[in-house]
């Protein structure tokens, strides 16, 4: 890298792209030009930032000075005022909901502020499709120490010794899992790499593939020296292809410098890769189920015992991890065990990647130590919840997780906290629920989930899993009855005990944890037929306020239903039997007037067609124009 | 049991018919309760589909451990009389209290005498001959399919595991799996059809029906869809007039609700071919559609 005097580094991870990232990149290189700035500005195009809720972004260095949002058309403002002439532009700048002043600096933003950073070591500082930015930042050092100074099993003490455990879910110390393996006679041996993240609301995985590959072929380069791998895998999911395109071009690269392939860096260890991509099946990712993927069976999982440790791909013994996990292993070679071990609580070392997702201000992805508390993250680094709504809840672990609800905010985040919760760590999708989310909706979508992705073997989550269904569809449509609760109870613990792999033992926890923390809801489902966040269709009916509707036409116009009369100047009216509640003049009905309400659980006050409209006065909004007047 | 008169007293024996494990499990619990049990089964030996089996689900237990105990007891049983080769013709009488006429078919075989030795089989001119793969007639594809697809089968054929690569790339280039494509794929291979299709049918981003030019997956994973992604499934499908996993008979567009792209920062997303639509409300739906099918020469009508 010839340093340069302002380097862009320009986010280009998949949430970005989809913004207009290569748009903006394209326009930020003519302004340069046009300036004649090419000499002096350089622009990286990095991974995925983590600040994806504010994408597109750049952050200008050396200074660290972050800029959201961007459009194409701020950015030749943005060359001539910041680069041209030094002056930063504050309107692009990160400002806080609660705040007014912009916060410049990419270190101050409490987003950035709390997160340590180890397997996200080089995100959004380095080009992921350049192996020297990777170098420069002491890559491939950790594999050289070990092919050159370490016995096999020293290195697997070393990771025994550093607590590291599984990412991938279920939070197997990963090195036993090593020495299992090292310890079986039968060759060759196989290391597989699990990007299969089926878990929707989690993209750590595809983002460390995107912003940092290099990362995961060194881990898993070393987890092949130490178990005695020759050949290993990468399971990516099809619906990565950005991810898949950028490993593909990092195992190049590392051939090309001798650190994969025949003999690395002269050691006389051999090793190298191969991406192989899912098709969109959410058991995949299980690993079992991944193995006969690749092999081109059908998919399913099968009895463990024998692991795959012991038996694996083509049957030979093999090693499947995360890439979170092998991600973490070139850091704790550098760095050391007792250094990594200090990190996070008594059982769970270390930090772990979350995205933070659903109803908060500041979405994107995190890295924490282990044990931090639900509080520090939703409030200190999520910035709360938008529209100053309540915070209720938080869905962990995905289809296999269960919800958390508020009460338990102080919970410290670590594997066995969680799971006593009655949730899971899982891939680690956080996704934040406020007051309007539903939790019987949630539970009934998780299973819903669960039940397509089901792979058919077991009956019990097979069929289980479509009756959990059936019931909470009930409950939804307002036909619940009494007992329905205890029965899904009953049936969830049926289904844990007697399903094969992990998909169907903990499938029913969704629906646990929301009937253990929030049965009150159930029963207004079930008792009064309503639904207390106002999400459930059957059991709530959109309604316009006649005192605040100023006729402005723009829900009748926008209804698809053509359920709403109203001309100018009269009130609008909801045909209740014409609508079919898909929400849109909720939506579109100015906020300023506010006129349109959900009701749930009351019946809908009659409205007579034909009321002139009350006009508000101009006291009561000295900011608006009254439209139509 | 007709107009209500008493029922008459149970007497005589019990008939069994079907002599799988269920069966045999009924007749052993009866005759152990002190009945007289006739087991009938019209193939030549008890044992039904469990003595194919090589595991039992859910507990993996060996199917022939389970099976063995039983027709060991039953053939020692005193109260057990096993009918091979026999069918129920007629029942007659009631509960309790019935006739039963059954056929016997012919075994050719004097079991009183039988050893089986078994050399009966190996002695015996007729044989079941299978259909030998290459009498099957060679599927034939148009010449510029078949140069495609033998493009793709010969890139990966010699890789282990060549069937998900094959199929992916066959995918890519159809958007889905026609028939006589999966037929040459599986004399290509000699792999049975019957396996391609398992796996072929197993995975969400493969299908076997037409799809159409632009797939509209709707994303429908956990923070979309806390963020509304169903209500954009509902404008899609009032807008396009067709279901999810349904396509317009355009041949344009596809519905699909997929779970997460990743793109959980934009929730709720929609992608459409590579673009993704981060944010969408369902306003904008309409105007996205007419973009594609304006790209398309069709509804210019509407677009104006
Ligand atoms: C239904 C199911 C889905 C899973 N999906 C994933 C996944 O998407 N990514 C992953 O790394 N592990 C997943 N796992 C866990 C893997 O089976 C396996 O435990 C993990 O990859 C091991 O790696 P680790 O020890 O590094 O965690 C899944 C497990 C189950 C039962
Ligand atoms: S638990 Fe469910 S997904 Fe797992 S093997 Fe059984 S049926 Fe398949
Ligand atoms: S909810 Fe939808 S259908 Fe009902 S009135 Fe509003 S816009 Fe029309
Ligand atoms: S959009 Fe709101 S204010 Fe306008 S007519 Fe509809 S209900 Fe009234
Ligand atoms: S994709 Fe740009 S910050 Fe995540
Ligand atoms: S949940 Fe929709 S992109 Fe992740």
């Amino acid at each position: 890298m010839a340093a340069r005097r302002i380097e862009l580094m320009l986010c280009t991870g998949t949430g970005c792209v989809a913004g207009g990232a290569f748009r903006i990149k394209k326009v930020l290189e003519e302004e340069i030009a046009r300036h004649g700035l090419q000499s002096e500005i350089s622009i990286v195009p990095t991974g995925c930032n983590g600040f994806c809720g504010q994408g597109p972004l750049l952050v200008v260095m050396p200074e660290k000075i972050f800029y959201g949002w961007l459009k194409t058309e701020d950015i030749p403002f943005l060359v001539q005022e910041h680069f041209l002439k030094g002056r930063p532009v504050k309107k692009l700048m990160f400002t806080p909901p609660e705040r007014k002043e912009p916060i410049p600096l990419l270190s101050d933003i409490p987003f950035f502020k709390k997160q340590m950073l180890i397997v996200l070591r080089n995100k959004g500082i380095i080009d992921p499709e350049k192996i020297d930015d990777y170098i420069a930042r002491d890559g491939y050092a950790a594999l050289e120490k070990v092919l050159t100074s370490m016995t096999p099993e020293e290195v697997i003490e070393e990771i025994i010794k550093s607590g590291l455990r599984g990412r991938g879910g279920a939070g197997f110390p990963t090195g036993i899992k090593w020495k299992v393996c090292r310890n079986e006679p039968k060759t060759p041996k196989y290391v597989i790499c699990n990007c299969d993240e089926g878990d929707p609301g989690a993209y750590m995985d595809r983002s460390v593939l995107e912003s940092d590959p290099h990362s995961v072929i060194e881990g898993q380069t070393i987890a092949a020296y130490a178990i005695g791998a020759s050949h290993g895998y990468i399971y990516v999911r099809t619906e990565y292809p950005l991810a898949i395109k950028r490993m593909q071009k990092a195992i190049e690269q590392a051939r090309e410098y001798g650190l994969l392939g025949e003999n690395i860096l002269g050691t006389g260890f051999s090793f190298d890769l191969e991406i192989r991509e899912g098709s969109g099946a959410f058991v995949c990712g299980e690993e079992t189920s991944l193995i006969h993927s690749i092999e081109g069976k059908s998919p399913e999982p099968r009895q463990r015992p024998p692991f795959p440790a012991q038996v694996g791909i083509w049957g030979c013994p093999t090693v499947i991890n995360n890439v979170e996990t092998l991600a973490t292993v070139p850091v704790i070679i550098n760095r050391g065990a007792e250094w990594f071990s200090k990190i996070g609580t008594e059982t769970s070392k270390g930090t772990k990647i979350f995205s933070l997702v659903g109803k908060i201000n500041n979405t994107g992805l995190i890295e924490v130590p282990m044990g931090i508390t639900l509080r520090e993250i939703i409030y200190e680094i999520g910035g709360g919840i938008p529209g100053n709504r309540k915070f209720k809840a938080v869905q962990t672990g995905g289809p296999s997780g269960g919800c958390i609800p508020a009460s338990l905010i102080d919970l410290p985040i670590d594997y066995e906290s969680l799971t006593q919760a009655g949730s899971m760590m899982g891939s680690g999708g956080m996704i934040v629920m406020d007051e309007d989310t539903c939790m019987v909706d949630v539970a009934k979508f998780f299973i819903q989930f669960t039940n397509d992705e089901s792979c058919g073997k077991c009956t019990t989550c097979r069929d289980g899993s479509a009756a959990l269904l059936e019931v909470l569809t009930r409950i939804t449509d307002g036909e619940g009855q009494e007992g329905d609760i205890e029965f899904l109870e009953e049936l969830a613990w049926a289904i844990k005990d007697a399903s094969m792999c992990g998909l169907g033992t903990t499938l029913p926890n969704p629906v646990l944890t929301t009937i253990r923390y929030f049965r009150e809801e159930y029963e207004a489902h079930i008792r009064e037929k309503r639904c207390p966040a106002k999400v459930c269709k059957n059991l709530i009916a959109y309604w316009i306020d006649p005192q605040l509707c100023q006729a402005c036409l723009i829900c009748k116009r926008e209804c698809p239903a053509e359920a709403i009369y109203g001309e100018k100047h009269i009130v609008h009216v909801i045909d209740q039997s014409k609508c079919t509640k898909c929400g849109t003049c909720l939506e579109v009905c100015p906020p300023r007037f506010g006129a349109v309400k959900k009701l749930s659980g009351e019946p809908v006050p009659p409205v007579e067609r034909g009321m002139k409209v009350e006009r508000k006065k101009k006291t009561a909004t000295p900011l608006q124009e009254q439209s139509s007047a | 049991m007709s107009n209500g008169g008493e029922r008459r007293e149970k007497v005589g024996a019990a008939l069994v018919v079907g002599g799988g494990i269920g069966g045999m499990q009924a007749a052993l619990d009866l005759a152990d309760a002190g009945i007289k049990v006739y087991l009938v089964e019209s193939k030549p030996a008890i044992g039904g589909v469990m003595s194919q089996l090589d595991k039992t689900f859910p507990t993996n237990d060996c199917a022939m451990c389970t099976m063995a105990p039983r027709l060991v007891a039953i053939g020692r049983h005193k109260d057990i009389e096993v009918l091979t080769l026999t069918e129920v013709e007629r029942i007659e009488g009631e509960p309790g209290n019935f006739t039963v006429t059954l056929r016997r078919r012919a075994r050719f075989v004097d079991e009183n005498v039988c050893t089986g030795c078994g050399s009966c089989v190996a002695n015996c001119p007729v044989r079941f001959i299978p259909q030998p793969l290459d009498s099957i007639p060679p599927v034939k594809l148009a010449p510029e399919v078949q140069a495609r697809v033998d493009q793709i089968i010969a890139e990966h054929r010699n890789r282990p595991g060549p069937l998900m690569p094959i199929l992916q790339s066959i995918n890519a280039v159809y958007n889905y799996f026609p028939e006589d494509v999966l037929r040459y794929v599986s004399q290509q291979l000699g792999i049975p059809l019957t396996h391609i299709l398992r796996v072929a049918t197993f995975y969400n981003a493969f299908s076997i029906v037409p799809r159409g030019k632009y797939i509209i997956n709707v994303c429908m994973g956990t923070t979309c869809y806390v963020r509304g992604s169903e209500r954009l499934m509902e404008r899609f499908s009032d807008t396009l007039k067709i279901k999810p996993e349904e396509t317009t008979p355009d041949m344009l567009f596809t519905l699909k609700a997929v779970r997460c792209i990743g793109c959980c920062g934009l929730a709720p997303a929609v992608m459409i071919g590579d673009t993704v639509y981060g944010k969408l409300t369902v306003k904008e739906i309409p105007g996205i559609i007419k973009k594609f099918q304006g790209a398309n020469g069709h509804g210019q009508a509407h677009t104006g």
